[in-house]
């Protein structure tokens, strides 16, 4: 790996934030002119300079995207801006890498990465392997989530405006061809043995009071006109355990 | 509960909700990790993996795409791991799963009126951020993540009220066998949410067979067991 270039570790650092101003109105654009901002600060000779601020400016837009892939997008638009853009360009690089930054995070990470890593976990708890299991899943994860931060935001400033080309390198669809089968393997596996897991120290009788409210349970989240959510299910099922329990003094 | 102990829960709870959004999403949000931790600083480690895979379960139930609202497990699994601690066996599995979910329902209340916070000063500073000023930038930044921990904190203390106050309602009021349908109940909950959850990820496509596969593993290894 090349040597950091010392904008580009300041502004990995800052985009472990990202999601720190998240709101309703510009979404992920606050955190997104923060982490720019570094790699912003060579456009003009003079500190604080007119190319400078307006680019910090259009920076903290409305923005949304996958957190760990909107590295991405910031060295894109940053690069953009020391190639000198012109600012309706760097503001439809930005719109356009939006929508695609989030539904490739969602698929690689919140879809297949963190469920495969997770089940891993519950899979190791579940066979005893205790505080391992734990590490074992943060060092796992975080490796990947580290270096897809990190690949994304070098990424971005190597490519620039030609950024499309780094979301058709091979290996982003290789890895989301790979980690779907995986995580539904490896969740598949964990569910009966964290089943297991839980019910082990209740007797016979509770057992079977247990197998059936979690397929009542299932039956009723997958009934989807209900419209449950696992929320409501549990605080549900939670009330009518306690009205049993009262009951049954 | 010691006083102490107390303050070690909050200041883990208030972590555990600075990473699930704010920074740095290494996922000690995440149930199993903020369990573990919760219970081995309470010296019973055994209690926060069951309340972390319980609630790692529940939390099979989001997926955290676009800007959905969801209720917050970390915190609320630190304070269902305290609430658990203060009652022994089944009384405290279900104790703890009660106070756990409501404090995730409070939980996802708080993260968008804290959303709703920062838009409103996001507005205020709008003049000064089209200017491209970077003190100001830089300060909304900040004071949003401190926000952040300043609610997380909020939600951890409620859950840590809730586990106590549970405590006192429910000691006495429940025999063992009644403590024991609502652990069962709560438990089985868990895993209903846990299964569609995952279904729900796996979709019907050819991934539903690799799924039923590791199911078939899964099943094998606990008739091992």
């Amino acid at each position: 790996m090349a040597a950091v270039k010392p904008p580009l570790a300041r502004s990995l650092l800052r985009l472990f934030t990202v999601q720190g101003s998240w709101n309703y109105e510009r979404m992920l654009g606050i955190g997104f002119g923060v982490a720019e901002e570094p790699l912003l600060r060579g456009l003009s000779p003079e500190a604080n300079g007119e190319a400078y601020r307006a680019a910090v400016a259009r920076g903290a837009h409305f923005f949304n995207a996958h957190p760990y892939l909107c590295g991405l997008a910031v060295g894109a638009a940053a690069r953009a801006e020391h190639d000198g853009a012109p600012p309706e360009q760097v503001e439809r690089l930005r719109t356009a890498l939006s929508g695609p930054l989030g539904s490739l995070g969602d698929r690689l990470v919140w879809a297949g990465w963190l469920p495969f890593n997770s089940g891993l976990a519950l899979a190791g708890i579940a066979l005893g392997l205790g505080w391992s299991a734990i590490i074992g899943f943060l060092v796992l994860y975080n490796v990947g989530h580290v270096t897809l931060r990190w690949w994304a935001l070098r990424a971005g400033w190597n490519y620039g405006l030609r950024v499309a080309d780094a979301l058709r390198q091979p290996f982003l669809r290789r890895a989301g061809a790979l980690l779907a089968p995986a995580m539904a393997v490896v969740t598949g596996a964990a569910l009966p043995l964290a089943v297991g897991y839980l019910g082990d120290p209740f007797p016979s009788w509770a057992r079977v009071l247990f197998v059936g409210a979690a397929g009542i349970g299932a039956l009723l989240l997958l009934w989807r006109r209900l419209g449950l959510t696992g929320l409501r299910l549990g605080l549900g099922f939670a009330a009518i355990g306690l009205v049993l329990a009262v009951a049954w003094r | 509960m010691t006083l102490e102990q107390v303050g070690i829960l909050l200041a883990w709870g208030t972590l555990v909700g600075l990473d699930l959004v704010t920074m740095p999403q290494a996922m000690i949000a995440r149930p199993l990790v903020a369990g573990a931790v919760a219970g081995a600083l309470l010296g019973d480690l055994e209690t926060g993996l069951r309340l972390g895979v319980i609630f790692e379960l529940f939390q099979y139930d989001i997926l955290p795409m676009g800007a959905v609202r969801y209720p917050e497990y970390g915190p609320a699994t630190v304070a269902a791991v305290g609430a658990a601690h203060t009652a022994a066996g089944a009384l405290g599995i279900g104790l703890g799963v009660v106070v756990g979910l409501v404090t995730g329902l409070l939980g996802g209340i708080s993260i968008h009126l804290m959303r709703r916070l920062n838009a409103r000063a996001v507005r205020r500073s709008a003049p000064a951020l089209e200017r491209g000023d970077v003190g100001v930038l830089v300060r909304l930044h900040v004071m949003s993540i401190l926000r952040d921990a300043a609610r997380a904190a909020v939600v951890t203390w409620a859950g840590l009220v809730l586990a106590v106050g549970g405590h006192d309602l429910l000691i006495g009021a429940l025999a063992v066998r009644g403590a024991l349908v609502v652990a069962v109940v709560v438990t089985g909950a868990a895993v209903a949410a846990g299964t569609v959850g995952t279904l729900r990820l796996v979709g019907r496509g050819p991934d539903l067979r690799w799924f039923a596969a590791g199911l078939l593993g899964g099943a094998a290894g606990v008739w091992l067991r």
